[in-house]
């Protein structure tokens, strides 16, 4: 807050008719009034543009040139009767309350958006929408791993480790891999989004691998079955979201590589 | 890593797609019955690997690296010698010679003055190029014992050879006629040959070098 206050030069230079000392005290009355929500909701127009800092953050101070006001700085707006009123500064501070969007939507968490990827996953013969990769997500990944490990232990196999290691390695190479195959490139928040939504074929395969044994024949099949799926989800989700021709099973490759890698620790 | 090589001419190597990829490993397999090994250019830019089948791309190399690599660690696994120790020793070893060998065909070039249009990347391209064999003899040497890895070694060690000499030769020694003004560039024309069949022959023993110790 007291940052703000490094630029009554620029006020006393601009608006030599109102002393600085009147502008600090109107605006620590608001400081004392829950950080400017007041101040931030009162109805003048040049309040409302100058109310989109947030001040209660001490790094947000505004540059001097946005302190230009827009109408003559005729001191009304800061009269300490105006936004003094405690019952008024508290129903607007209750109303920005009410007004914060829900959390969920603030985290960025959707469940409707992560519930259509876990669907485009599971229909591998479906074609993808290119689109639904425009936001990353990486909260359903996060689940996905955590479910994956999670079975693992549950099979007895105490190596959460390893998961994160190759996931971290993989989603490196694959990111260096696809932005030079590509035309346009990605961000690796994409790629690590992609190939976490796809790692939930995995899990099916290492629930399998609690109840029954999978170095048998039939495991070896089941295994390389739920490879060949992961992988080519995985490539169709990038295909459609890169626009890249021609070259699914050459992106599927290296993800059938890296799930292997994943599936070698369920099985052995 | 901008600063270290330039993107895009990254970009051209990569610039795949399966129709090549198929094509090239069937050439890499059995290179006796391909007519064309002329690299074809436009307008003094070469094409990219999408439209000719005959140029150098980094895809495959570096896949059959990564394949090559975890095939190690399975045999050995199979073999119940697996550490992950062991995974990162082969993978050095491997990444070495290939930085090995690179390093020696540039040094040859650039001593002997030939003046070719081999950059930094196709030269790893066609040293990338010898672990697809290098995968095919583990995996018969896996799959049918000794015998099978010895046979699989000599047809992969003739395959090869023989590609490399024909994809170099076009590269390599054509040049002669471009800066034919003297300055003695047409003289050792053998030298050039000597390069070409001693890197070809060098790929077998590379090869045999870096996959006995996992099929025993």
């Amino acid at each position: 807050m007291a940052a703000v206050f490094c630029y009554p030069s620029v006020f006393t230079s601009r608006f030599d008719n109102f002393n600085t000392d009147f502008y600090q005290s109107s605006y620590s009355v608001d400081d004392q009034n829950q950080g400017g929500y007041g101040y931030s909701n009162s109805e003048n127009p040049y309040n409302k543009q100058y109310g989109q800092y947030d001040y209660s953050q001490p790094t947000g101070y505004p540059s001097p040139g946005m302190m230009q006001p827009q109408q003559p700085y005729t001191g009304q707006i800061f009269q300490p009767t105006q936004t003094y009123t405690p019952s008024a500064s508290q129903s607007m501070y209750s109303n920005s309350f009410e007004d914060e969007p829900p959390l969920l939507e603030e985290l960025g968490i959707n469940f409707d958006h992560i519930w259509q990827k876990t669907l485009t996953v599971l229909h591998p013969l479906k074609a993808a929408d290119g689109s639904i990769m425009n936001e990353t997500d990486l909260a359903g990944p996060m689940v996905f791993c955590l479910a994956f490990g999670a079975t693992l232990l549950l099979s007895g196999k105490i190596q959460f480790g390893y998961v994160y290691g190759i996931s971290a390695i993989g989603c490196l190479a694959m990111y260096c891999l696809l932005n030079l195959m590509s035309m346009t490139g990605v961000s690796f928040g994409c790629v690590a989004s992609v190939l976490g939504y796809c790692l939930l074929p995995m899990i099916i395969l290492s629930s399998f691998g609690v109840l029954f044994s999978l170095q048998g024949m039939m495991g070896i099949i089941i295994t390389a079955t739920i490879i060949g799926w992961c992988s080519f989800s995985a490539s169709k989700i990038f295909i459609s979201a890169l626009a890249m021709d021609g070259q699914q099973l050459l992106v599927a490759y290296p993800c059938a590589l890296l799930y292997g890698v994943f599936a070698l620790i369920s099985v052995f | 890593i901008s600063r270290f090589m330039s993107v895009n001419k990254l970009k051209y190597f990569f610039a795949v797609d399966t129709r090549y990829v198929l094509k090239k490993l069937m050439i890499l397999m059995f290179p006796y019955t391909h007519q064309d090994w002329e690299v074809r250019y436009h307008r003094d830019t070469p094409l990219t690997p999408r439209q000719d089948v005959n140029a150098p791309d980094l895809y495959i190399p570096t896949m059959a690296f990564i394949t090559y690599i975890l095939l190690a660690g399975m045999a050995l696994g199979i073999q119940k010698r697996f550490s992950p120790e062991v995974l990162g020793l082969c993978a050095s070893t491997a990444l070495v010679w290939i930085i090995i060998e690179v390093l020696v065909m540039l040094l040859s070039l650039y001593l002997l003055t030939v003046h070719s249009d081999l950059s930094t990347f196709d030269l790893i391209a066609y040293s990338g190029y010898k672990y697809v064999g290098m995968i095919f003899t583990v995996l018969s040497g896996l799959l049918f014992g000794s015998d099978g890895y010895y046979v699989a070694l000599v047809w992969s060690s003739c395959a090869l050879m023989f590609f490399i000499v024909r994809s170099l030769k076009m590269k390599i020694l054509p040049s002669i006629s471009s800066d034919s003004m003297g300055m003695g560039s047409n003289a050792k024309p053998q030298l050039r040959l000597y390069i070409t069949v001693a890197t070809a022959v060098f790929q077998p023993i590379i090869i045999y070098w870096l996959t006995s110790h996992l099929v025993r």
